[in-house]
């Protein structure tokens, strides 16, 4: 199977297609609320800015700041393996997300622009999938 | 309607279990062991005592009754509180305004856990993050390192400082978990645990106990006691995090309203708090959270802490108990334990680590999900 036709590890959290302003970065699914407040990941109990339930989907663009990252050296529990690096990235459609970043991709630098990219994992039961990973956008 | 509009509450006596790593003894036993102390330092038997608070994050359910009916069942109320990392400083606050509302003059606040399997309602609340597990605490704390470093201009070196100085106060503390002074050396090149930290820079996992005497006036006099060594409770405040307008600063937020709401009830500055105890479970919470109280300029903290002001003897002694880093973190005593060593502190009764002249101390405790607290004790 194409690394393509993978199915995704967390489809709830995002998708293969991009937004209109970044087509060719996966989208992240938020909400956004009456009140103007975009937030990630999506739920419906209620607003955490005004406590509105009119809340809708709201497809965010993969790209953004980044604010920080880590290499992790210790990892409890067999998900996966250390070292691996996450960061943390100021979308640039407002929420802050976090998760990792792609292997091998060298220092970075606090400020630097990134984007979603997805790569191709391995889930708990041993299936090929593909799971969000940031980049450095070149 | 502030505490201060209140009658005074005041912290009568003090007690610990000393942190430790995961031992055989039962928590019965570090709890106990941690009133018997509190009773004992503030002059007072047990039957005095009107009302009982349990902290605690990771023992299971209803641990109170079963530990301090060791002490003879008076029948006094008990209640558990947990609230993560603030678990022991929650419960201090309702102590405190028992006491403060006039409720009761004499009120019990123990904290005791010991190290057990933790599940997050915040995985069951909601649709989980896109790489919870891979975000452990530490690894939190070691970006928000990388983004303090980038935005201050510090050099993690410097930021690994505060655990040299917290270890150093700890080796002095007959009741921290780490009592071994540590050079620069030592830390660096401990075991990597995420970005720069090692684990020498992160607080143990442990267990332990602390216990205050919470008492108005009229209820020490009862007992035929004094406020010569006790210390009164001038702020007390507890916020949760709010959406703010800068996301990404929402750890330094938190801290900064509830220790701006404290100062302001105690009608103080910080320039003058004379020791604090903070939530420094990493190095870097300890710069951080000290601009954030006020106590240091943006950027400033680390410089002052290579300039020895928040040394024991310096402007103002941070973490001179040890801190999280060296004294440790069982968490449900945590809150309870800087409460004690304040007033330790105030007393004058601290040792080698007293810092001279000590007469306000503030405490500070952040919990995930995340909530914080500030008390602010003043010489009676």
């Amino acid at each position: 199977m194409a690394a393509a036709d993978l199915p995704l590890l967390k489809p709830a959290l995002y998708q293969t297609a991009g937004t209109e302003v970044t087509p060719e970065r996966p989208a992240l699914l938020g909400g956004e609320c009456a009140c103007g407040y975009w937030f990630f990941p999506l739920q419906t109990y209620g607003c955490e800015r005004c406590g509105s339930r009119e809340i809708k989907p709201r497809a965010l663009s993969g790209t953004g700041a980044l604010l920080a990252s880590a290499q992790v050296h210790r990892h409890a529990g067999k998900s996966r393996e250390a070292p691996f690096t996450v960061c943390s990235v100021a979308l640039d459609d407002g929420p802050v997300v976090r998760t990792l970043i792609v292997e091998g991709c060298g220092p970075l630098t606090v400020g630097q622009r990134m984007g979603t990219t997805l790569a191709p994992v391995t889930d708990l039961e041993g299936r090929a999938a593909l799971d969000l990973r940031f980049e450095p956008e070149t | 309607m502030a505490l201060n509009d209140l009658r005074p509450a005041y912290v009568a006596g003090i007690g610990f279990h000393r942190y430790q790593f995961a031992s055989e003894t039962p928590y019965v036993d570090l709890g106990l062991a941690a009133v018997r102390a509190a009773l004992e330092d503030a002059g007072l038997p047990w039957p005095a005592v009107e009302s009982a608070y349990v902290a605690k994050a990771l023992l299971p359910m209803a641990p109170g009754r079963a530990m301090l009916r060791h002490l003879g069942a008076t029948g006094i109320p008990i209640v558990h509180i947990e609230n993560a990392s603030a678990s022991g400083s929650a419960a201090f606050r309702h102590a405190v305004m028992e006491v403060a509302a006039g409720l009761a003059d004499i009120v019990l606040v123990v904290g005791v856990d010991k190290p057990m399997p933790v599940a997050r309602a915040e995985g069951l609340a909601r649709i989980g993050g896109l790489a919870d597990d891979a975000i452990a605490p530490f690894t939190h704390f070691a970006m928000l390192a990388d983004a303090y470093a980038a935005k201050s201009g510090a050099a993690f070196e410097d930021i690994a400082l505060v655990a040299v100085k917290n270890h150093k106060n700890g080796s002095q503390n007959p009741f921290a978990q780490h009592q071994k002074v540590r050079t620069l050396d030592d830390i660096l090149n401990g075991n990597k645990i995420s970005g720069s930290f090692t684990s020498l820079q992160c607080t143990p996992v442990g267990e332990g106990a602390a216990a205050v005497i919470v008492a108005s006036e009229d209820g020490l006099k009862r007992h035929g006691l004094g406020l010569d060594r006790a210390a009164r409770v001038t702020a007390s405040a507890g916020r949760s995090q709010r959406v703010y307008e800068d996301a990404t600063r929402y750890d330094a937020m938190l801290t900064e309203e509830t220790a701006a709401i404290a100062l302001r009830e105690a009608g103080l500055t910080p320039a003058g708090i004379d020791v604090v105890e903070l939530h420094d479970a990493f190095t870097v919470e300890e710069v951080e959270y000290l601009e954030a109280m006020g106590l240091a300029p943006d950027g400033q903290a680390v410089p002052m802490l290579k300039a020895g002001e928040f040394d024991i003897g310096g402007r103002c002694a941070v973490s001179a108990s040890g801190g999280l880093i060296a004294m440790g973190h069982p968490i449900g005593p945590t809150g309870v334990g800087q409460i004690g060593e304040i007033t330790r502190q105030l007393r004058g009764e601290a040792g080698t680590r007293q810092h001279k002249g000590a007469r306000r101390g503030l405490a500070h405790m952040v919990g995930v999900g995340a909530v914080c607290y500030v008390h602010i004790l003043e010489k009676a």
